[in-house]
């Protein structure tokens, strides 16, 4: 499970380079919208001679390819297959442009859920074989329904609720939508914080210096990890299977989360 | 105010009569000083009578050099500058020393280099030509007042103790008495008042804008880690940091850090920006000592916070005065060009040969300072910026002794005790041969073009030893 994915644009040079300093746990190296018409051949032959040479070790990188219906759909799958990607951010998906992408793939899948009938589908989309996780389009869902978006975020709360029911359901990554603010910082912080209360499991970002806040938002904090320490070692110690911790019954599932805080906790070099 | 008084017997009418008592031809070694920067109006007015009389062999001491001052281009084209000796330029009078030479000697010093030189008498200054926007009839001067405030003088005051005719050029002349000036009236020979001295809105430095550029952002937050493991950041601390992007970065995460821990630093030195005044005013540190304003916020703050204090270039650097500033510094950050392997740096030419900077105080700070911090990407412009020998040396590499980039931190090995404290460090820290074969691994090593035939000048340091030698391009 990754906190944070960062989308790169695949027709710059100095930011390819660099994919591993800006500390993203996942990177999108995007052909779709940040790249125009003309740049779509030059883009995809220099990320694919990026990945063949400098990939860089313990780094997730997804491949945001441009959608199905697409004349370069097949284009960008056909080379890109060949490198050692994680997988494939499918912009437009439905169910259909899932299904098309499985048969010439094997590698993981994150749909993004950027129209109304993709959000009626997320149960169906989120079941799927090879997907990894959904990630939510809230700018082009809102241009879909004709809203504005606001920093605030409530017209995507129904959205981002049924996604995170989904994606937990099915035990795939739920991933929050840019916050497109690129130097506001406390309204990020707001954002973020309000994703992590809603269960998304990581939040996608369109700027490196967003990594950092979304980095320690979904990361356990230092009271998180104190607290499952003690609740590990109590039950090491116990031989009951409940029992009490500062006035707090403590089960199995308290038991589980807690392992879970300290597994994310090593996993991310917090301890 | 302006022209309301010239009954001072030092007040002349023009420099027509400044050069009837004063032999233009026997004077010929002339300084200035660069505190106008690209705003700068006088110097190009007192070198156009130089260029109209055809003087020759003229020797030139300016602190710096701007793309602005283009008499001294016309002068190198007509031959009439024979040396030039001062702490940093840039622009087309860099490019054509660059690929000419001069008929003599190109002596780039530093700050605190060239204020020992003129006070020890080493640098023999003939006439210094002193544009100031705000002076008193008996030759007292400030630089933060005036239409055309430049903020602190730092830089020629030591020329206003040593040399042999001190003219003091303005804007605003006033009669009343000026307390506690930069320069001292008992100083002065001459005053001279013209339209205007510059145009303040030239003098502000083309980088003192805080980077929100990703690489830049990680480099000053690997930095602000650096010195908060280090322990460096404590009460009393001191700190100077550059006007550039990332090391204003690095002065932003200082803060934010001195904050959270309810921290208040002793002094800050060096040039002054906003951001550093902020800080003053914000009561997060006591005092602001001020060689140079960067920016109109730090020149008007000089005239309004007591502790926001100018001081000469002597005061701030030159290793003979006492009451040196930066010997009590605890972290400079600095900039670099190029680096190599004994962690030389260089920031006066490019890896081409070009002349594009000097010391200004980067030798001075880096020497004193507890900690000297270089920041840089680790490839510029396609070009990997550690380099097994610098093109030139500005600052010796016994004075570096930590190199932070985005990819990771080198410590210089004989800080062994920086090194033992970071031991436990999460951070990435690496050896800088290894900096740089990351570096090669992304660029692939660059071949080695540069000519070396001909030495066009010396690289001074502030000992006044020469370190180094400028090459023709």
């Amino acid at each position: 499970m990754s906190r944070s994915y960062l989308f790169v644009p695949g027709n710059t040079p100095s930011m390819i380079q660099n994919l591993d300093v800006f500390d993203s746990d996942a990177i999108i190296i995007d052909l779709e919208d940040s790249v125009v018409l003309n740049d779509k051949d030059a883009a995809r032959i220099l990320v694919s001679n990026y990945l063949q040479k400098l990939r860089p070790d313990k780094l997730e990188i997804y491949i945001r390819i441009n959608d199905a219906e697409s004349r370069y759909f097949l284009e960008d799958v056909t080379l890109l297959d060949k490198t050692d990607i994680n997988g494939y951010v499918l912009p437009k998906a439905s169910v259909e442009a899932i299904a098309s992408l499985q048969k010439i793939t094997n590698k993981d899948i994150i749909p993004i859920i950027e129209s109304p009938l993709a959000v009626l589908h997320v149960e169906a989309i989120a079941k799927m074989s090879q997907i990894k996780g959904l990630l939510l389009g809230a700018e082009d869902l809102t241009k879909e329904l004709g809203i504005n978006r606001t920093t605030e975020g409530k017209e995507i709360l129904y959205t981002r609720s049924k996604i995170v029911l989904a994606c937990a359901a099915f035990g795939v990554d739920s991933i929050d939508t840019p916050y497109t603010a690129k130097d506001d910082h406390e309204g990020l912080l707001i954002d973020v914080l309000h994703a992590k209360t809603l269960g998304f499991t990581s939040k996608s970002s369109i700027h490196p210096n967003h990594i950092e806040l979304i980095n320690q938002a979904f990361a356990p904090s230092a009271s998180e990890i104190f607290e499952a320490r003690r609740i590990i070692k109590k039950a090491e110690s116990s031989k009951k299977g409940a029992f009490s911790l500062d006035g707090k019954m403590i089960d199995l599932p308290v038991i589980e989360r807690a392992k879970k805080v300290l597994d994310k906790a090593k996993k991310y070099n917090l301890l | 105010m302006q022209n309301s008084v010239n009954t001072s017997k030092k007040v002349i009418k023009n420099l027509d009569a400044l050069f009837s008592l004063i032999d233009i031809h026997k004077n010929k070694n002339i300084s200035f000083h660069h505190h106008f920067r690209n705003g700068d109006y006088v110097i190009n007015y007192v070198l156009e009578k130089y260029i109209q009389e055809k003087v020759q062999d003229i020797h030139l001491y300016p602190s710096a050099i701007f793309p602005s001052y283009t008499s001294i281009l016309t002068m190198l084209k007509n031959n009439q500058i024979t040396n030039i000796t001062t702490n940093y330029l840039n622009g087309p009078v860099a490019d054509f020393i660059s690929n000419n030479g001069l008929p003599g000697t190109l002596k780039m010093q530093t700050h605190g280099g060239r204020a020992r030189a003129i006070l020890e008498g080493h640098s023999q200054i003939d006439i210094a030509f002193i544009g100031v926007p705000y002076a008193s009839v008996n030759g007292d001067a400030i630089g933060y007042k005036g239409n055309n405030a430049c903020g602190s003088l730092g830089y020629i005051i030591p020329d206003s103790k040593m040399t042999k005719v001190k003219v003091l050029i303005t804007d605003t002349l006033i009669d009343e008495k000026i307390s506690d000036p930069e320069i001292d009236g008992s100083d002065i020979d001459y005053i001279l008042v013209i339209d205007s001295v510059g145009n303040k809105k030239g003098i502000v430095s083309g980088t003192t804008e805080i980077t929100s550029n990703p690489i830049g952002v990680k480099i000053a937050s690997n930095t602000s880690k650096l010195l908060n493991e280090l322990g460096l950041i404590k009460e009393g601390f001191s700190f100077q940091s550059g006007a550039g992007g990332v090391s204003l970065r690095v002065t932003k995460d200082i803060k934010e850090i001195m904050i959270k821990n309810n921290i208040k630093a002793s002094f800050f030195s060096g040039g002054i920006t906003k951001y550093h005044v902020d800080m003053l005013e914000e009561g997060l540190v006591q005092k602001l000592y001020d060689v140079q304003c960067f920016d109109l916020d730090a020149v008007h703050s000089l005239d309004r916070n007591e502790g926001h204090v100018p001081i000469s270039a002597s005061r701030y650097a030159n290793p003979s005065d006492p009451s040196m500033v930066i010997k009590y510094l605890d972290i400079v950050i600095l900039g670099a060009t190029e680096i190599d392997k004994n962690f030389n740096v260089n920031v006066t030419t490019d890896s081409h040969g070009n002349l594009i900077g000097g010391s200004g105080g980067h030798s001075d700070t880096a020497t004193e300072s507890f900690v000297t911090v270089i920041v840089s990407p680790l490839v510029k412009g396609r070009i990997p910026i550690i380099k097994d020998k610098v093109t030139t040396i500005t600052t010796l590499g016994k004075n570096i002794d930590v190199f932070v980039t985005e990819r990771g931190i080198a410590i210089n090995p004989i800080r062994k005790d920086l090194i033992s404290k970071l031991s436990e460090s999460k951070l990435t820290i690496l050896p800088i041969e290894k900096l740089q074969e990351i570096a090669y691994n992304l660029t692939g090593i660059p071949q080695k073009t540069l000519k070396r035939d001909t030495i066009i000048g010396v690289v001074e340091d502030r000992s006044l030893e020469v370190i180094d030698y400028i090459y023709q391009k």
